[in-house]
């Protein structure tokens, strides 16, 4: 227990109402998309009880709907059918057999939806259309209110049938209640709009219903919004004096934070790497000081130590760590017994889990293949043991998919070497965390060390394997993860060594961040990605004092920071910086300029109306598809070694598709 | 009728020549066809289809396209049921042949839900995902050749007359075949036999040889051919996909001919933007090689073809030259399902119009919806939705499907005396559907034309085909014996004095929204529609038109004549602000650009027209704004009106610009006029826009829901 003392405030009980938790880590609640036809799934308790199992103090699922009006995304589960009860009783004994509490989020996501899957109109305080959806909403009628605290209660009910330890109302993010309560989207007149006290009061007619459904054997928490960022809407002031509304009922027995609208500032409320760590503890502390129940607080959460601070400094007397214990649900195990260096830490990506929730795919992690999968793999496990026979495992790169490989060829119980041709691990990723603000991108490489070393990989730096050195090393089977090379489009003139010449002044975005080259002056940035490697390098070169363009033939310069949550803080920065933006637009030519000015002449093409133009500058960047580095890989075959290929020398991607690929083919040897 | 005479599809006769098409359709479940399939496909087959292909099937797990596309391995059991269901829908001689789609969608696919690395002839990125697809290896290429001709076999097995294979926009075949897409360079970039004049047929033909020997000389191989992909530097032209075509017509029974490759899949199944008909050119010029070869191979028609006439054109009709054997009617049987029923019956003109408007039927979309139709909201929900025609206490249809022409006769067990207030699209269906089921209607409404909102869209650019839906519900109407009151305000008072007898539904539209900048005239909000103010005002120099006001001066007025834009607003530049980023602002832009007027679309978002994704019109509309000139001004609020001009402002920098103009467009979102349901007690039953200002497909919902609620309450 010594090791506990390093985290002494983390790790010390505290009660919640009749519930009483072990520790102060809450995984809190947060969209899965794991439901089937609105139901929970085996999925669902596999994934939460992999969660109890890593040490959790409390889990708090994603939230259960009161109400067929709601129905926002397809994924949701339909607390008001009773047919969902076996599965919550699925859920909760499945984490009920590690001794953790569970509680279920319920709500309504009033206005902050759409009719598509309910067919039926969406309802909400008033006639104001969501930013998002964009649907004009039904303004409720004083009997539909009624029907909605009905609903609550009845699936408190449910709940309380299925197991649950405790009820959570979602108040906030996106939520018929944070409807009432924010001016922005309250506009009613009645008794339910105007002051305060009124906005508020569906909030306590929920509370109190809900608290005569469960009686006094559930905990019941509210979660609020501290500041919804958006324009009339709630700041901390109001929040604080809800809370204290909250708690004058008596009927509650913690009170949940959060900040942001989930369908106007999404990107404040997942935040990504861009927005640093703690950037929302200003909310539960404004709270803890006017109420005297127990506050979570959240907001970006990477280590124990950052958790254990804001415990001690009196911010929030529980903490709600999601996306570090969705990379690694052993999260609060390894912080118990001291093993901090091997938490596989989180991102902050947003790649893999934020991001697929917005694409209406099940939740996942860029680095550990096992989420969203916890149900089969509990399968594969329980089927495969470790490897009858010990192979000699030799992989070639260091890169996400080849140390991935690694990592489950050794977990098998082979003995894996991995050959690097560079000094250091990483590939791509480590260029990439070389931009300032995507350093925590670098994360995984050191998650993967760890993981390799730990597992007993032996790791051999600043080698060029051949077919010749992988045949001296006799191995049983050689994976192939050597990663991409850049390619350059056909248009790029040839080059003369040493000579400056157009050709000369196009160099790969990887040239540049490797510092191989360093542009200067007027740069434009092609980007044919589409995602962080343009953006990334521009900045990069804006920082630098050059004049950057980003041109793109797509309709909106780095089209995929949307899907992580990053496209709106980009353009912040890009506008502060000077970066100019060009859409719908390709380069289709270089050469010398006109007149024998210095520099590069390219020769653009805007797509939609067939428009050229002719742009000078000093230096071309490429963002474009690199070339598999496939030629070892096909040397071993033919050789006839048993040899397998992973990661971008397969087919250049994304770091996901590299880990899942190196997982697959490590754990299949 | 050419249409309705029967087609030879091979060994096969189909009983006549309108085919239900491969579509996407959401109504799996997980990989499988369900139960949900068998009664979307079983209805087109009741409704008179000759032809049913169903939803494409991935023949191989390699292939994962969007999360509910079938799986072939898992799709017998569905493939049994769907046939066993069309087969028992008509009586016998009048079975549709069934086919079932096979496809693998190669780099056009998805990582996503398989995890996998996608496979492609060469490693060309796609243009939608951007996702470098791994170039096949030989044994990759025989493991799709083999799925091929086990998806076939499996097929067979459950009944189907055939396969569909996809060689169309979205396919690893038409991959292989396409310069854009193959850069092999190996011997997959030929052919074989006598064809290797630059063709690159290999893999087609090994994948056609490969199911034919499966399923036999017996069974239908018909192809779905993309023969113009819109991208004549690289891609297969109409010249090539006509020698494509003839090549591959020694294999095939059949040839769909379509149009559109990775830059262009918008043109698999475009909206009202795009003329119908619009691929009758390709497919005569790819008939007649095919003929040239096998005079037995049917080639079928495809491309926005929803009216009757024009297919029957197509096929040789009014003493033209036939261009096509068949004619693929898809939406058009997702908007009518009984469209062969009618055309049999003699019914032509009573078939509910399909609006090309790709607002529900359009389903590739990561939301998975399930695919419908405005106008006909039953369409893929045949087993949650009652039919409005159809008993209640019964439920189903008649087996003749003749359901909506004998409608009267299904009287409500006690008739009601109906008051249906307003007849735009929710009124009428509403009013329709009462009729129909035998109670006695009373329909008015206070302007002197019925559609209410409908037809000012349809004054939009590219949406003429909106108001057919409004026009057909009226004549329904007046055919079911609704007794229609134009040009008469509805008061409170009269609603009051009418309810004693009869059941009320109010479905009185919307009033223009509030005006959330500074300067505006705001429009009036009296609960008094009478009182109404016209929603359009100048501000001290700027005038602030409405999206409706502005839509209605192209319409004809009460005496017949149109003002015209032109004539109605003043001289000078127009800035029209769309919070919504729907289909409105941007037909206004396209309107006022196309007079000539200097227009700049002010928006909220990163790209003009975000909601057009569904309908697949994003992409085009930005595409036409920009040709246009339309100024595109993204990620901005509108916060003021000047003497000359607007004010607007970013939204992540709060950085400012005036934009000077004449005129500001409002196309913010609406209100619902609902001050007729407040003055008379908020008792009686709302539909569509009077409850919340939404689509034509939530209007005509809600106003069906009402007509069949009258039944619940009037006890039958």
């Amino acid at each position: 227990m010594a090791r506990v003392a390093r985290y002494p405030r983390l790790f010390s009980p505290l009660r919640l109402g009749p519930v009483t938790v072990e520790n102060r880590v809450v995984f809190s609640a947060h969209l899965t998309n794991y439901a089937e036809d609105g139901h929970p799934t085996d999925q669902h308790a596999a994934y939460y009880a992999a969660r109890a199992a890593g040490g959790a103090g409390l889990i708090i699922t994603e939230e259960h709907s009161v109400h067929p009006t709601d129905w926002p995304y397809e994924k949701l589960i339909h607390g008001f059918s009773p047919s969902v009860i076996p599965g919550y009783r699925c859920i909760t004994d499945a984490v009920h057999a590690h001794g953790t509490p569970i509680f279920a989020q319920i709500n309504h996501n009033g206005g902050q939806a759409s009719s598509m899957y309910s067919r039926l109109p969406v309802w909400a305080p008033s006639s104001v259309p969501d930013p998002l959806f964009r649907e004009v909403p039904k303004e409720l009628e004083v009997r539909e209110i009624a029907e909605i605290v009905a609903g609550y209660a009845l699936v408190a009910g449910h709940c309380h049938q299925g197991g649950f330890d405790g009820i959570e109302l979602q108040c906030s993010h996106s939520s018929i209640v944070r409807g009432f309560l924010s001016p922005a989207t309250n506009h009613r007149t009645d008794d339910y709009g105007g002051p305060l006290a009124r906005r508020a009061r569906l909030l306590l007619e929920i509370v109190a219903a809900v608290r005569e459904t469960i009686g006094r054997d559930l905990a019941l928490g509210v979660r609020l919004c501290g500041d919804e960022l958006i324009e009339h809407g709630t700041t901390i002031d109001e929040a604080v004096e809800v809370a204290r509304m909250v708690e004058a009922t008596g009927h509650v027995d913690y009170v949940n934070t959060s900040i942001g609208v989930a369908t106007a500032t999404l990107f404040m409320i997942e935040a990504s790497m861009h927005v640093p760590p703690g950037y929302a503890m200003f909310i539960p502390s404004a709270i803890r000081k006017a109420i005297a129940l127990p506050v979570v607080g959240v907001g970006r959460f990477k280590d124990p130590l950052q958790a254990e601070r804001a415990l001690d400094a009196g911010h929030c007397d529980l903490v709600g760590i999601v996306r570090g214990q969705i990379a690694d649900a052993d999260f609060v195990a390894k912080a118990r017994s001291g093993h901090v260096d091997d938490t596989r830490l989180c991102l902050s990506c947003n790649q893999e889990c934020v991001g697929r929730m917005g694409l209406n795919r099940w939740l996942g992690c860029i680095e550990n293949p096992r989420t969203g999968r916890e149900a089969e793999h509990d399968r594969w496990t329980a089927a495969v043991a470790i490897a009858a026979r010990p192979q000699r495992v030799v992989v070639v790169g260091a890169g996400p998919a080849g140390m991935q490989a690694a990592i489950a060829a050794a977990d098998r119980g082979h003995r894996v070497t991995v050959i690097e041709r560079e000094s250091v691990p990483g590939g791509q990723v480590r260029l990439a965390a070389t931009v300032a603000n995507r350093a925590e991108l670098g994360d995984v490489i050191r998650n993967q060390v760890t993981e390799c070393r730990r597992a007993g990989v032996t790791m051999r730096f600043g080698e060029e394997a051949t077919l010749e050195s992988l045949q001296a090393l006799h191995p049983d089977a050689v994976v192939v993860a050597a990663g991409a090379v850049p390619e350059r489009p056909w248009w790029v003139p040839a080059t003369d060594p040493g000579v400056d010449s157009p050709g000369a002044r196009i160099v790969d975005v990887t040239d540049v961040l490797a510092g191989r080259a360093a542009p200067a002056g007027r740069v434009t940035v092609f980007d044919e990605l589409g995602f962080h490697q343009a953006t990334s390098v521009a900045e990069l070169l804006a920082d630098r004092g050059c004049v950057v363009e980003v041109i793109t033939p797509g309709m909106v310069v780095g089209q995929d920071l949307g899907i992580t949550l990053d496209l709106e803080q980009w353009w912040m920065r890009a506008s502060a910086k000077g970066i100019v933006q060009t859409t719908d637009t390709l380069v289709m030519g270089a050469g010398p300029c006109a007149d024998e000015r210095p520099g590069l002449a390219l020769q653009l093409v805007h797509h939609p109306t067939g428009g050229s133009e002719v742009r000078e500058v000093d230096w071309l960047v490429l963002c474009v598809p690199a070339a598999p580095a496939d030629g070892l890989w096909r040397a071993c075959r033919d050789a006839g070694l048993r040899v397998e290929r992973v990661g971008d020398c397969v087919a250049p991607r994304r770091i996901h598709a590299a880990v899942v690929e190196g997982q697959r083919v490590g754990e299949q040897l | 009728m050419k249409l309705l005479e029967p087609l030879r599809l091979g060994n096969r006769t189909a009983p006549n020549r309108i085919v239900f098409g491969a579509h996407e359709t959401n109504l799996g479940r997980r990989r499988v066809l369900s139960e949900r399939h068998v009664a979307y496909y079983e209805r087109r087959a009741r409704g008179g289809a000759g032809v049913i292909v169903v939803e494409d099937a991935s023949v191989h797990p390699s292939d994962w396209p969007y999360e509910r596309a079938p799986l072939a391995s898992e799709c017998e059991p569905g493939w049994r049921a769907i046939v066993d269901a069309c087969r028992a829908a008509r009586g016998r001689g009048n079975e549709p042949l069934v086919l079932a789609g096979l496809n693998h969608a190669g780099s056009q696919g998805s990582s996503a839900f398989s995890q996998l690395p996608m496979w492609a002839p060469s490693r060309v990125p796609d243009v939608a995902t951007r996702e470098v697809p791994q170039a096949m290896e030989p044994d990759e290429i025989a493991a799709v050749i083999a799925g091929f001709a086990q998806a076939a076999r499996a097929a067979l097995a459950a009944g189907c007359d055939g396969v569909d294979v996809n060689l169309g926009q979205f396919s690893l075949i038409r991959q292989f075949l396409s310069g854009l897409t193959n850069q092999r360079g190996d011997e997959w970039t030929g052919s074989d036999g006598g064809h290797d004049h630059g063709l690159r047929l290999r893999f087609a033909q090994r994948v056609l040889a490969g199911i034919r020997g499966t399923i036999g000389a017996d069974a239908v191989l018909a192809v779905r051919l993309s023969c113009d992909e819109l991208a004549p530097w690289a891609g297969i032209i109409p010249e090539v996909g006509a020698r494509i075509a003839a090549a591959l017509a020694d294999t095939v029974d059949a040839i769909t001919v379509v149009r559109g490759s990775i830059f262009s899949t918008g043109a698999t199944r475009p909206d009202g933007h795009t003329e119908p008909g619009f691929n009758l050119g390709l497919v005569a010029e790819v008939r007649e090689a095919v003929k040239a070869v096998r005079s037995d191979v049917a080639v079928i028609a495809q491309g926005s073809i929803v009216e009757w006439g024009q297919a029957e054109w197509a096929l040789g009709g009014f003493d033209d030259p036939s261009r096509a054997d068949a004619v693929e009617m898809t939406r058009a049987q997702i908007a009518d399902p009984d469209l062969g029923v009618k055309l049999a019956a003699g019914d032509a003109d009573r078939v509910r119009p399909c609006l090309l408007c790709n607002q529900k039927c359009q389903v590739r979309d990561g939301r998975n919806p399930i695919v419908s139709c405005v106008g006909e909201p039953r369409s893929g929900h045949e087993l949650d939705d009652v039919d409005p025609t159809a008993g209640l206490a019964t439920g189903g249809d008649r087996a003749d499907g003749r359901n909506l022409t004998d409608g009267r006769s299904r009287a409500a067990s006690a008739p009601l005396n109906v008051l249906v207030v307003g007849a735009g699209v929710a009124g009428l269906e509403c009013a329709r559907v009462a009729a129909a089921r035998g109670h006695r209607v009373r329909l008015v409404e206070r302007s002197s034309e019925l559609g209410g909102a409908v037809r000012t869209a349809a004054a939009g650019s590219g949406r003429a085909r909106l108001a057919l839906i409004a026009d057909w519900l009226e004549a329904e109407c007046r055919r079911q014996g609704v007794t229609i009151e134009t040009g008469g305000e509805v008061g409170a008072a009269l609603v009051e004095r009418v309810a004693a007898d009869h059941a009320v539904v109010l479905c009185t539209g919307s009033r223009p929204g509030l005006r959330p900048y500074a300067g505006a005239p705001q429009p009036s909000v009296s609960d008094r529609p009478s009182a109404r103010a016209s929603a359009s005002g100048a501000f001290d120099g700027v005038v602030v038109w409405s999206a409706a006001d502005l839509l209605a001066t192209e319409r004809p007025s009460p005496t017949g004549t149109v003002r015209g834009l032109d004539a109605a607003l003043p001289a000078g530049p127009v800035v029209v602000w769309d919070p919504v980023g729907g289909t409105i602002a941007v037909s206004i832009a396209e309107l006022l650009a196309s007079r000539g007027r200097p227009v700049t679309l002010v928006c909220p978002d990163f790209t003009v027209g975000t909601q057009l994704s569904l309908t697949g019109d994003l992409a085009p509309a930005n595409t036409r704004l920009l040709q246009a000139g339309v100024a595109l001004v993204k990620r901005s609020v509108l916060r003021s009106l000047s003497a000359t001009g607007v004010m607007v402002e970013d939204r992540y920098t709060g950085d400012a610009t005036a934009i000077a103009c004449a005129v500001l467009v409002d196309c913010g979102t609406l209100l619902p006029d609902d001050g007729l349901w407040r003055a008379t007690g908020e008792r009686h039953p709302r539909a569509g826009d009077a409850v919340a200002p939404r689509t034509i497909h939530e209007a005509i919902l809600e106003g069906r829901r009402a007509a069949l609620a009258l039944d619940a309450g009037s006890g039958s």
